[in-house]
């Protein structure tokens, strides 16, 4: 993974010393409430509901064993013994002292993390696959473009004062299945590929995103060749940070702005931006992305058979270890190898809660059946993407012992969670008790292996922290006079061939929730062909036969 | 009274009077007021100075705006930022461009003047000659 250079850790120091300062004059009643809202949110930090919230960065969702069991130390330090793996790769504290925040970013920065630009109205932490640069499937690996977008935007002189918040997300594989970075609801998505003359190039997708308004991107650039990735990427922001509403936060995203100019007519004024840019700025040379690309080591694989007999017998002889198999492991580039999903979803557990036990244990497994590297999936599951075939049995077992095993990857009870109201000041109603009812109703293997992969994703408000608008059954809670109810939506898909969400119908009260998502998966059960998907299945039959089960019953 | 810090200096009134857009002529030896939304072109560059005012201290289309004044248009004259100055956020007008600005009443004139300097270097290389040793490590 990327080790920062002597430029990388002065420039985190400095950011600690900065914030140190801002914090103690903000407590000395040298800064404004408002004043330093604007200075914390670039460092981190969140007012929450109950306490302040610390959003840490995991750039493209990279760890290392060492980063790791600092986060451990910090959650039972300066926290409640736990931390909360978010939808952007990031992990989050949800109960720091304020006053204690820069002693947090100073153990940050001493083993190279922060937590810059992770909230606030600039460019936030870039997204990848997290299977980044050991997937089997994939193109191009995309984390040194991920880094290098990092380094561009942090601090980025013009850019760290945008009318709304930013997000990018990068995918690494071509392959018309394969989006694990869901870059068709960001900001800007790019998509690495190949052109015919096997150089790196880019489909630049501007103005997905969930939210208010949900909408999926439109491609604006086919094939723009690496080397004027930031070039482009600078005409992009420019235009937005000029023209984008500063009026109204609800229509101050850059999906608004896209959709106002109409996707050509955002185009063209990109374009515009992007030619006169390049008459004075330098494109990136190779020299500049080989350097980059350097400071990524390549583990030190040794030459392993792959799939052995014993691993096959392994699974035969034990069908528990064969579903996790199953479901949490993937291939790898390297035989012999493989990569592993620790999923966090165990019913009672908010998803994406870990605690500083779990924390150490993932770390430990790193390091003694990998090359010391963890990665965190935007599902908010942790993920070994390095884990020798031999050694799978035994991780299997360690991992079961600490609640990290559930065979439920890309199943029903893989639940994508925000916060909800909780924790969140924002949000309009609960959103972990539905998760865990929906988990505690479905929660036998047989019928979640029989429905197939479902992503369920629950957002406490509109501000769809969870994506339920691209959940192929998303819940969106809502306040009615008070009450909490809940609007679900279904066909909703955040992989290639994105799609948002229709809603069924008028909402409902929190404790009908599991029996309409019942309802809804009966009418997938009894239509489906063969081997059809739940998405699939909807997408044939549309929405009524679902309107009409669950409204029928209920009256 | 605001006061007026010029390359990272305190600094007495330099007398320039700044006029806005629609009043300005290039002849007339006054500086040009600018709004942040406002349209740069190579005719205003002309000017001896420019001042952007911005209406909130996070409003970051002044950023561009100066950007743009010195990298597009040539722009080489003082170029200043008024308004809603804020202490805390003077290495971002240094960066692009600004070379001096008013700091109003109330802000702190310690914090703005160190502000300049809190970082030895950054990641992206900028329109501002004072930070030439910037490391220009991304294009």
């Amino acid at each position: 993974m990327y080790r920062y250079d002597t430029h990388d850790q002065q420039f985190v120091d400095e950011r600690v010393a900065h914030y140190r300062d801002q914090t103690e004059r903000y407590l000395a009643g040298g800064l404004s409430e408002d004043e330093f809202l604007q200075l914390r949110l670039r460092n981190g930090l969140y007012v929450q509901r109950l306490a302040p919230m610390l959003r840490v960065a995991v750039p493209y969702g990279t760890l290392s064993s060492t980063q790791l069991r600092r986060l451990a130390h910090i959650s039972r330090t300066y926290d409640r013994g736990y931390g909360h793996l978010s939808t952007r790769q990031n992990m989050q504290f949800n109960w720091p002292e304020l006053a204690e925040v820069p002693d947090i970013l100073a153990e940050l920065a001493d083993v190279q993390m922060h937590a810059i630009q992770t909230s606030g109205n600039c460019i936030r932490n870039t997204t990848t696959d997290e299977l980044a640069g050991v997937a089997a499937n994939e193109t191009v690996d995309a984390r040194p473009y991920c880094e290098l977008i990092r380094q561009w935007s942090t601090a980025h002189p013009e850019f760290d004062w945008l009318p709304r918040k930013f997000k990018i997300a990068v995918k690494g594989s071509h392959e018309a299945s394969v989006d694990r970075a869901a870059i068709a609801v960001h900001d800007i998505g790019l998509g690495v590929k190949r052109n015919d003359d096997g150089e790196v190039v880019f489909d630049v997708f501007v103005g997905g995103g969930l939210g208010r308004t949900p909408v999926i991107g439109a491609l604006i650039h086919d094939a723009l060749p690496e080397a004027h990735l930031l070039t482009y990427l600078e005409a992009i922001m420019r235009v937005y940070n000029r023209y984008g509403r500063r009026d109204n936060k609800y229509k101050a995203r850059i999906k608004i702005l896209v959709r106002a100019m109409t996707a050509d007519g955002f185009r063209e004024r990109v374009d515009a931006e992007w030619a006169a840019i390049r008459e004075t700025t330098d494109a990136v040379s190779t020299e500049q992305l080989a350097e980059v690309r350097s400071r990524f080591e390549r583990p030190a694989y040794e030459a392993l058979e792959d799939q052995t007999a014993a691993l096959s017998a392994a699974r035969l002889a034990n069908p528990e270890f064969d579903r996790w198999m199953r479901h949490c492991v993937f291939e790898h580039q390297v035989p012999g190898y493989a990569s592993v999903m620790l999923s966090t979803k165990v019913t009672g557990i908010p998803p994406g809660d870990v605690t500083d036990t779990q924390m150490e244990a993932v770390a430990d497994w790193a390091d003694n059946f990998g090359h010391g590297e963890i990665r965190i999936s935007h599902q908010q599951n942790f993920v070994l993407p390095d884990v020798r075939q031999s050694a799978l049995e035994t991780l299997w077992r360690e991992a079961k012992a600490q609640q990290l095993a559930t065979p439920n990857v890309g199943l029903l009870t893989d639940i994508i969670c925000c916060p909800g109201g909780d924790y969140c000041s924002l949000a309009n109603a609960k959103s972990i008790p539905v998760a865990e009812a929906i988990q505690q109703r479905f929660d036998t293997y047989d019928d979640l292996y029989d429905l197939g992969p479902i992503d369920l994703n629950i957002s406490g408000c509109m501000n769809a922290c969870g994506h339920h608008h691209v959940g192929h059954i998303g819940i969106l809670g809502v306040d009615k006079k008070g009450e909490e109810f809940y609007q679900i939506s279904l066909g909703g898909n955040s992989h290639t061939d994105a799609s948002l969400g229709q809603i069924v119908g008028p909402s409902f009260g929190r404790a009908e929730v599991t029996d309409v998502i019942g309802k809804i998966l009966d009418v997938y059960v009894d239509s489906r062909t063969d081997d059809e998907s739940f998405l699939q299945c909807f997408r044939r039959i549309g929405i009524e036969p679902f309107k009409e089960r669950v409204y029928a019953a209920t009256h | 009274m605001p006061q007026l810090i010029k390359k990272g200096k305190l600094t007495d009134a330099d007398g320039m009077e700044f006029v806005a857009l629609d009043t300005w002529h290039a002849d007339s030896g006054n500086g040009l007021l600018l709004q942040v939304d406002d349209e740069p072109n190579s005719e205003i560059a002309k000017a001896p100075a420019i001042a952007i005012h911005f209406g909130a201290f996070n409003d970051g289309r002044g950023l561009s705006l100066a950007v743009l004044l010195r990298s597009r248009y040539g722009f080489e004259g003082d170029l200043r930022a008024v308004g809603d100055v804020h202490h805390d956020l003077v290495h971002y007008l240094v960066r692009c461009g600004f070379t001096s600005y008013e700091l109003p009443e109330g802000r702190d004139l310690d914090v703005a003047l160190r502000g300049a300097s809190v970082y030895s270097r950054y990641y992206q290389p900028c329109v501002a000659q004072a930070h030439e040793d910037a490391l220009k490590r991304v294009a």
